[in-house]
């Protein structure tokens, strides 16, 4: 499934959980790895100088400046990349999102692995838009799946044996789901098909009563059955959860009771106008709250 | 010249020197400079002899009337001197008053008719690019009319043609000789790029393209290279305003850059092929009108002196050039594009007037009337309009290193005048304009924000029905 992963670094301890992710699955999967670094921010248009993304000193884009950072990245991951044969370094100036998608593009990858954020305080993920403004811009237009790595993934969980797909029902979800169930199949996984029903108080919004909630939790299940269960061609190693309260909260609550190894959602589901889709709410939650990889969908792969 | 010859024999033979009279053409002679900090290239150039008999046929050839007059009329009445932004910005150094910066430059080269020395030759050079960024605001308020940005455009030529020109800009200028544009992006890169763009945005523009030769459109849409390099993103946005517009439109595949490096660098040769190359797609893909994008320099070097260059005898383009702005503003009034009045910017902003395009072409109005339809309280500038001074970043001020310095210093004159209108917003549609302020807000952190317009005028558009996508099944939570 995973032929080709590219795996975007800031090369700093920041994305070391991604680092551990990416190389694994590449080792698991015979992966042909990129590992792919924007080195710096051309500021000067056209002039030769970039601003170095971890010093944040002026630098001079030479050649000679290129092979330093990448003898750098080679440093960092050499003890993790010994057993890897296929892989390769590529570094250039650009704007890290779009430089990204641009070599996602060219190499035709299957996975885009990547860390949530770029700032190196770790409290800040409690918090609502600290997620890297790269991350977001990549999820917002990748082609192929971004796996956002925001937590220590012990090798065993990347065998992905459990995976929750969380579902609004939108029509990313239906790409969300063709991902989680292709890799389901792959590994063997159990696939939980989970959806939320979202019963958030708000100002005006009507309060359910627990037989309401109940009854509408039967609907969806049924609907699941429809819209999922009925692709899955004897595929019998799922389990149908619904449950009501705040979304994000009930997924991420969820996986982490079923020992959760990968979480895969759609990359927004209402919002259709691209430039305000950078990343579902409830998405961002979970990537910031859940305790194992997640897996954003954007498009029909 | 056998100064020259000597200095070339004493270097390793493998190794080319750096500096030379001669233009970049060959990608070797390109990566080596790029390979180089400037570090190697200046030191080289203080033993770099100037070939005084070529400087005269130079100066013969190309020193007309016009400059000679000008040199010679300029009463150092110093009415100049309150024009320039380096000199307010540098304490009304006496050094930097215009008609002193030309005077002890191309004044004393052609007095001596090109006898001079190495030295002089830098200290012209560092003058040219270092103290000049030929915004020709000079030239408006001298009683004899004489325009010293003009007379710098020309000081750069002949400073080029001896080898004395920034590192930036020699390599500037060899990018456009090898790509056609002012970076390494070849005909397949932008392509690629427009059909990238296309990918990403038909999802949710339905029937989005970027056209690419299509023959009799009705516009022909050039860029800065530095969008498909670093921002392909402003790419896609002007083609999916021009699919909200229902434009005929087309990008050229060979004469898609319609920058000019060449005329910063003083390239004159480079100038002329450059603006070839757009022209024959002009001709080529027979289309009616061209629209630059929001470059200002752009447009100077295609619309308002490429012709010239080119040899036009009518002064005109092969067809009717527009800056961008003028498409937009040409749009919002026939009703192509309309926006939402109520996503008009609510914060007090300002606007950034660029020289090549309003003072050089007389764009003012255009773009006073856009900000009328996108933004709710504009306050503008003081000085503005053809009076405005310079972003501090122009004539290739922002992409030399040797000059960061002093272009820190004359950011101050437009930290000044932003401060001094009490917004925190300013839109600007170009590119060099853009950089300089965004670079002074790095160096002085004022607390401001900056904006092309097309990213505006993508918030603030309203989608036509029929040009939507299909509406997807609703969620269950919904």
């Amino acid at each position: 499934m995973f032929k080709k992963i590219l795996f975007a670094t800031t090369s700093s301890a920041i994305c070391n959980d991604a680092s551990n992710a990416a190389i694994e699955l590449a080792k698991k999967h015979n992966s042909k790895l990129y590992i792919f670094h924007a080195l710096g921010f051309p500021t000067r248009g056209f002039g030769s100088h970039v601003v170095d993304f971890k010093t944040g000193e002026h630098e001079y884009y030479s050649p000679e400046y290129v092979s330093r950072i990448k003898g750098e990245i080679e440093k960092t991951y050499a003890a993790q990349l010994k057993e890897l044969d296929n892989y390769t370094i590529e570094t250039l100036a650009g704007v890290p999102h779009t430089e990204i998608l641009r070599l996602a593009r060219k190499e035709e990858v299957d996975l885009i692995v990547m860390g949530p954020h770029t700032k190196e305080d770790k409290g800040a993920l409690l918090y609502r838009s600290m997620l890297g403004s790269t991350m977001q811009g990549v999820t917002q237009k990748a082609r192929c799946p971004v796996m956002i790595v925001s937590c220590p993934v012990p090798k065993e969980k990347l065998e992905f044996k459990n995976i929750v797909f969380g579902t609004d029902f939108s029509k990313l979800s239906d790409a969300a789901f063709i991902f989680a169930y292709d890799l389901a199949k792959e590994r063997g996984s159990m696939l939980y098909l989970f959806h939320a029903l979202d019963i958030t108080p708000g100002i005006g919004a009507a309060i359910f009563g627990q037989n309401e909630i109940d009854k509408c939790l039967y609907g969806i299940k049924d609907r699941i059955k429809e819209t999922y269960v009925s692709k899955m061609e004897g595929f019998d190693n799922y389990n149908i959860r619904t449950w009501e309260g705040i979304p994000y909260m009930e997924i991420v609550k969820f996986a982490r009771r079923k020992e959760a190894d990968l979480i895969v959602m759609a990359h927004h589901s209402k919002e259709k106008d691209p430039d305000k889709a950078i990343i579902g709410s409830t998405m961002e939650q979970v990537v910031m709250r859940a305790n194992c990889p997640v897996v954003s969908v954007n498009r029909q792969v | 010249m056998a100064e020259e010859a000597k200095t070339q024999e004493e270097k390793p033979q493998d190794k080319r020197p750096l500096v030379s009279r001669v233009p970049v053409k060959d990608k070797e002679m390109l990566d080596l400079l790029l390979a180089d900090r400037g570090v190697t290239y200046y030191e080289e150039m203080k033993k770099f002899p100037v070939d005084t008999e070529a400087f005269k046929k130079t100066l013969d050839a190309s020193c007309k009337s016009r400059i000679r007059t000008w040199l010679k009329i300029c009463a150092h009445c110093g009415m100049c001197a309150d024009t320039c932004f380096f000199y307010l910005a540098n304490d009304r150094d006496p050094k930097q008053v215009p008609s002193y910066k030309i005077q002890s430059t191309l004044g004393e080269i052609v007095k001596r008719n090109g006898d001079v020395d190495t030295d002089f030759m830098i200290n012209c050079m560092d003058t040219a690019w270092g103290k000049c960024t030929c915004c020709n605001r000079c030239g408006m308020y001298c009683p004899h009319g004489i325009d010293m940005g003009v007379m710098f455009g020309y000081t750069r030529g002949l400073c080029f043609s001896q080898g004395f020109v920034p590192h930036e800009m020699k390599i500037g200028s060899g990018m456009h000789w090898i790509f056609n544009a002012q970076m390494d992006v070849t005909v397949e890169d932008y392509v690629e790029t427009c059909e990238w763009m296309v990918e990403e945005n038909e999802e949710y523009y339905p029937g989005l393209t970027i056209p690419v030769d299509k023959v009799g459109a009705d516009i022909m849409y050039v860029v800065n290279a530095r969008e498909p390099k670093h921002y392909p993103q402003d790419l896609a946005v002007a083609a999916i305003l021009f699919h909200l517009a229902g434009e005929s439109w087309t990008v050229p595949s060979k004469g898609w850059e319609g920058t000019s490096l060449a005329m910063f660098a003083g390239d004159w040769a480079c100038c002329k092929q450059q603006v070839e190359n757009v022209y024959a797609a002009m001709e080529r893909l027979k289309v009616k009108r061209y629209v630059g994008t929001e470059c200002g320099h752009q447009h100077r070097a295609t619309i308002t002196e490429g012709p010239y260059w080119a040899g036009r005898k009518s002064g005109d383009p092969p067809v009717p050039g527009l800056h961008y702005v003028e498409w937009v503003l040409e749009a919002l009034e026939t009703g192509k594009l309309k926006l939402d009045p109520a996503k008009k910017i609510k914060e007090p902003c300002t606007l950034q007037d660029p020289c090549n395009y309003v003072r050089n072409h007389g764009l003012t109005d255009v773009t006073r009337k856009i900000m009328s339809y996108i933004a709710e309280d504009f306050r503008e500038m003081s000085p503005n309009r053809e009076h405005n001074f310079c972003c501090g970043g122009g004539g290739g001020m922002n992409g030399i290193g040797r000059y960061r310095k002093e272009r820190n210093i004359g950011l101050k004159v437009k930290r000044d005048q932003i401060l001094a209108t009490g917004t925190k917003f300013v839109v600007s549609a170009c590119h060099n304009c853009w950089d300089a302020i965004r670079d002074l807000e790095e160096v002085y952190k004022i607390g401001i924000k900056w904006s092309f317009l097309k990213p505006i005028l993508l918030e603030m558009v309203i989608v036509p029905d029929h040009l939507k996508p299909k509406e997807e099944e609703e969620g269950a939570n919904e």
